[in-house]
């Protein structure tokens, strides 16, 4: 009797948010999946990353919207991370940790947006746990839409309050960074495990942006975007040979500033009602790293409710200063670095291509609704394959030459 | 060297967007409104798609600054 009551309660409620909302058409639901695996020698990682998200529009001034993310993560990494001239005379003293990669990010997110004549405020809150990783963040934005919407100022400002999981150091080592000892697994992360404690992350992000329309099928966009980061930003699982016998967990300074600037291009090709994207960017940032992407696509209708993306990009980076694949030795660029010390391939010189294909459909009924509920539903297929090219990068003292990642995404975006 | 050359730029867009006008009248909006014009017209296939590529990446931008965690193994 009380589960009858239960269900015709949520009965009621549901039509009641709903009602008005269909009589508006103002209820968006989107749900994105991504697949990405790669496997390059002696290692493997597989991401699954589901999504779901809600957005409801009550009034013509007001968007109010929830989300939820997830990483499933398996894989292997390295856990313990040595160059070829220690593993010369040091057979196998890289370890690959086949078992210690199995992690799930679970994030919610919500906020809401406001509109004004030309002005558009928009602020959201966001939650994210793994087994040794926790985030807090909010982000604000501004937008206004002037000269008869041909120009598009937006500035974008977010705050992470993260923490990450380390294992508590022998008093003996606590202030030495090269006996520091790294984290064998998260096991007691978070939790009154006295094995265990927890090191701060702030990281601040900015965003300038501006779009602009230059004739009916022209238009650019222009991005700066900055990042401070502070605090423990290391990967507490790494521990990296620094000299004959010595392994210390991995150690990058505490504090990072990144920048970079955004180009992009789109132009419209009447004759085959097609458009053509470009897009470049700049980077470099405090640890010396410098790198630039460029992208192109090229998307077109196939009939009415068809549309098909053919999409490519090119990245190539420097190292950071203070990285080196073998710090025991070895002709430049490996040796010595100073005061720290990574095991981490995302720091070192590599260069990447990739290529992919995307497919949406959208059903709009000519008349009524699909299902009796729908003014719109939109399929998107996509898949990606990308090529990573490492320099100086090796795995068990051998480059890796096979380092060839796929990615896959489903999406379904329903408008009610 | 970089930084001032940034700051360059930057000065160059502010100088551009201030001079900017209305080009396009409202009734010449049709192709821009198409979907294969719009800025970041599958926010979520692309969010997708940036998350992986992003962690595999020392750099990061262009991409919007909401957080929300690491993911990053």
């Amino acid at each position: 009797m009380q589960l009858k009551h239960a269900l015709a309660a949520v009965g009621v409620a549901v039509t009641t948010l709903l009602a008005p909302a269909a009589r508006a058409q103002v209820v968006d639901f989107n749900t994105t999946h991504g697949i990405f695996y790669e496997a390059p020698s002696r290692t493997h990682m597989f991401v699954y990353t589901p999504g779901a998200s809600l957005q409801v529009s009550p009034t013509d001034f007001l968007d109010i919207r929830a989300g939820w993310e997830a990483d499933v993560v398996s894989g292997a990494s390295v856990a313990v991370k040595a160059g070829p001239a220690y593993q010369a005379t040091h057979p196998a003293a890289d370890v690959v940790s086949t078992a210690s990669v199995h992690d799930l990010r679970n994030a919610a997110n919500g906020g809401f947006t406001l509109r004004k004549d030309i002005v558009t405020l928009t602020a959201g809150y966001a939650y994210s746990t793994e087994h040794d990783y926790r985030s807090n963040s909010f982000n604000v934005s501004a937008r206004t839409d002037t000269y008869d919407k041909n120009s598009q100022f937006e500035i974008d400002y977010a705050h992470n309050f993260d923490s990450v999981c380390d294992r508590v150091q022998p008093t003996a080592t606590s202030n030495q960074p090269t006996q520091l000892i790294a984290l064998e697994d998260s096991t007691g992360c978070f939790s009154s495990d006295p094995t265990r404690t927890t090191k701060s992350i702030a990281i601040d992000s900015y965003q300038g942006g501006w779009t602009q329309t230059w004739t009916p099928v022209l238009s650019t966009q222009l991005l700066y975007t900055g990042e401070i980061q502070n605090g423990f930003l290391s990967n507490p699982y790494r521990a990296v040979i620094i000299a004959e016998g010595v392994k210390a967990q991995e150690h990058h300074p505490e504090n990072r500033a990144r920048q970079s600037v955004a180009a992009r291009l789109h132009y419209y090709v009447r004759p085959v009602k097609g458009a053509l994207r470009f897009g470049v960017r700049a980077y470099d940032d405090t640890w010396g790293i410098t790198s630039a992407a460029v992208e192109a696509e090229f998307e077109k209708h196939l009939g009415e409710a068809f549309r098909v993306t053919l999409r490519g990009r090119g990245y190539k980076q420097s190292g950071a200063q203070f990285w080196s694949d073998d710090y025991t030795g070895g002709n430049a660029p490996l040796g010595p670095k100073g005061q720290y010390w990574s095991g981490d391939r995302e720091l070192s010189p590599f260069w990447s291509w990739s290529v992919g294909l995307r497919g949406i459909y959208t059903f709009v009924p000519k008349s009524g609704r699909l299902l009796g509920m729908m003014t719109s539903l939109k399929l998107s297929l996509s898949g990606d394959v990308i090529s990573y090219h490492y320099d100086d990068f090796t795995l068990g003292g051998v480059p890796i030459d096979n380092a060839r990642a796929w990615l896959a995404t489903f999406s379904v975006t329903a408008l009610f | 060297m970089i930084t001032r050359t940034l700051g360059l730029g930057l000065l160059v867009v502010a100088a551009l967007a201030t001079s900017a006008c209305a080009t396009v009248r409202p009734q010449e909006r049709a192709i821009q409104a198409d979907p294969t014009m719009v800025y970041d017209g599958e926010p979520h296939e692309t969010a997708t798609v940036q998350h992986a590529v992003d962690n595999r990446e020392g750099s990061i931008g262009g991409s919007g600054v909401s957080g929300g965690g690491c993911g990053c193994n």
